[in-house]
């Protein structure tokens, strides 16, 4: 034995693997580290870049862009207060989407003719066209016919008919995950058409359908901002540009906007991989 | 003694390809009728015709008294067929648990959904199969938790636990792993030695050869040979039957 070459050795019982396990994961960490400092620098430079800061550097200078703060604290309360709106619509309308995704779904797998041509004919003429053109015509288009929908849900039924066009897709990939094998076991039990598809099939494919259905509702907090258009929705979009082109303020009024966004957005995202973490550890 | 299940003169067609050409047979109560032949023989069709997860094209199924004509359609046929099923339980190849429900959930599903049976007594006879495949242990894992020899024991249970008058098995050895057969063949004479009426696709010639009381021997949609499993496998009267019984002769040697 030679003590001194194994005491060069940071353990000597350490296995080869054990020391190429430590080495990937150290290489892992670093990366992970590296990349929340260069996230912080990046936010520190959108903070300097609104800074309103001038300063020479030899013969130049440069100054950043000036947002006016006092506009910023005067009306962060009020624009703040849309938060709440976004997240009512935005919740009203993911639940008919799904709904709705669901029934455009399960109507793609009729073999009645009818109910067939309805669901592809949604589906095909909500996705035609634009979400946008789709919020205005039950706003301002049904009017004309002498149907007067309040701002919200005339909201709601456009988020609710495009995103349940969208999120048939992902219903009918939920649906066909189910392999043929369980509606077979389920028929030769002796289950109805009805029962199986309650008790086997449904129950898996919603499985299937939940993370990405989180995705959707969090395109969904953003896609609403565009009902703030039809002027009657008090939501962050809506309060944001009606501050903003009041007291010509737009730039900060917009950064707000999209700051409140952002952060909605990442609380949501952290969310969604929590419940996509819980789902994925369940037993299927 | 008259027959359970009588099979008369089916027809299937898958397209324009004729699967199963005016095929009859019967089985006796409490008899094991094992169905061998080579892939696309159409033993399987003809298992899967009995419950009618395949449609019979044209011909008679009758199991237990209940008589389906393949020409008959409507609501009172649709009766019939669910009450087929009732009777007849089915272990598939691929074990088919339902993934999103625990080993007991799985056994209990069909007594409780279809027959509407009391929980409780579902779960006391869903308890008694379970032992009787050796895994009641495993009544609150989920399928996804146990070995292929281990769903296709629950699976057993699961059919059994309806309390068919017979058990349709489509190849339930053909998924698992080769030491894994073992456990599920044994469990399947068990059922057999109860008295169940079986129906069994299989390419085990070994159980074949010793539970079965008689077997068929397929080829190209018709039944070529039906034999006791001493005749069969001492003098075959077909070419076809002795080359399928060398190839597995060869093939577990």
């Amino acid at each position: 034995m030679h003590p001194d070459t194994t005491a060069s050795l940071p353990n000597p019982a350490m296995s080869q693997a054990e020391l190429l396990y430590q080495a990937q994961q150290r290489k892992d960490r670093q990366f992970r580290v590296s990349v929340a400092l260069s996230w912080i620098f990046l936010l520190l430079f959108m903070f300097f870049l609104f800074s309103g800061q001038s300063f020479s550097l030899g013969p130049f200078t440069f100054s950043t862009i000036k947002i006016d703060r006092l506009f910023i604290a005067d009306n962060l309360l009020f624009i703040a207060g849309g938060l709440g709106e976004t997240i009512r619509i935005s919740l009203v309308s993911i639940t008919f989407a799904t709904l709705l995704a669901l029934l455009a779904a399960l109507g793609r797998l009729s073999p009645v003719p009818p109910i067939y041509a309805l669901s592809t004919f949604y589906v095909s003429l909500i996705r035609g066209t634009p979400l946008y053109l789709q919020i205005f015509f039950f706003f301002l288009a049904l009017p004309q016919l002498g149907i007067i929908l309040p701002g919200f849900w005339a909201g709601v039924i456009a988020l609710s008919l495009n995103y349940g066009a969208y999120m048939s897709e992902i219903f009918r990939a939920g649906l066909s995950s189910v392999g043929k094998g369980q509606r077979e076991a389920a028929m030769a039990l002796g289950m109805t058409p009805g029962q199986t598809m309650m008790r086997i099939v449904l129950p898996q494919a919603l499985r299937f359908a939940i993370p990405p259905t989180g995705n959707e509702f969090i395109a969904m907090t953003k896609d609403s901002a565009l009902v703030a258009a039809t002027g009657f929705v008090h939501e962050l979009m809506w309060r944001a540009t009606k501050v903003g082109r009041a007291q010509f303020h737009n730039l900060e009024a917009l950064i707000m906007a999209a700051i409140f966004y952002w952060i909605m957005t990442l609380i949501l995202t952290a969310l969604q991989s929590r419940i996509e973490t819980r789902l994925a550890k369940g037993d299927r | 003694m008259a027959p359970i299940v009588q099979v008369t003169k089916l027809d299937k067609y898958f397209g324009r390809l004729h699967v199963l050409k005016e095929v009859s047979i019967d089985v006796a109560p409490r008899e094991v009728v094992c169905l061998i032949g080579r892939s696309g023989s159409g033993k399987s069709t003809l298992l899967r015709c009995i419950n009618f997860l395949e449609e019979p094209s044209f011909g008679i199924i009758e199991v237990d008294g209940l008589k389906v004509d393949a020409s008959q359609k409507g609501k009172e046929r649709r009766q019939l067929v669910h009450d087929v099923r009732l009777k007849t339980g089915m272990v598939f190849q691929e074990f088919n648990l339902f993934p999103h429900m625990s080993v007991l959930e799985n056994v209990i599903e069909g007594p409780v959904t279809v027959k509407g049976m009391d929980r409780a007594k579902a779960v006391q006879l869903a308890e008694e199969n379970l032992d009787s495949v050796g895994l009641l242990f495993k009544k609150d894992e989920y399928p996804n938790r146990l070995s292929g020899g281990q769903k296709q024991r629950v699976a057993i249970a699961r059919a059994l636990t309806m309390e068919p008058r017979v058990m349709l098995f489509d190849e339930p050895t053909s998924a698992l792993d080769p030491e894994l057969i073992g456990e599920v063949l044994n469990v399947m004479k068990k059922v057999a030695k109860d008295g169940m009426t079986m129906l069994v696709v299989t390419h085990e010639m070994g159980f074949a050869r010793e539970v079965a009381d008689r077997v068929l021997v397929m080829a190209d949609g018709e039944i070529i040979e039906d034999s006791k499993p001493e005749d069969l496998f001492g003098k075959p009267k077909d070419p076809r039957t002795k080359a399928l019984i060398d190839r597995y002769r060869t093939g577990s040697n």
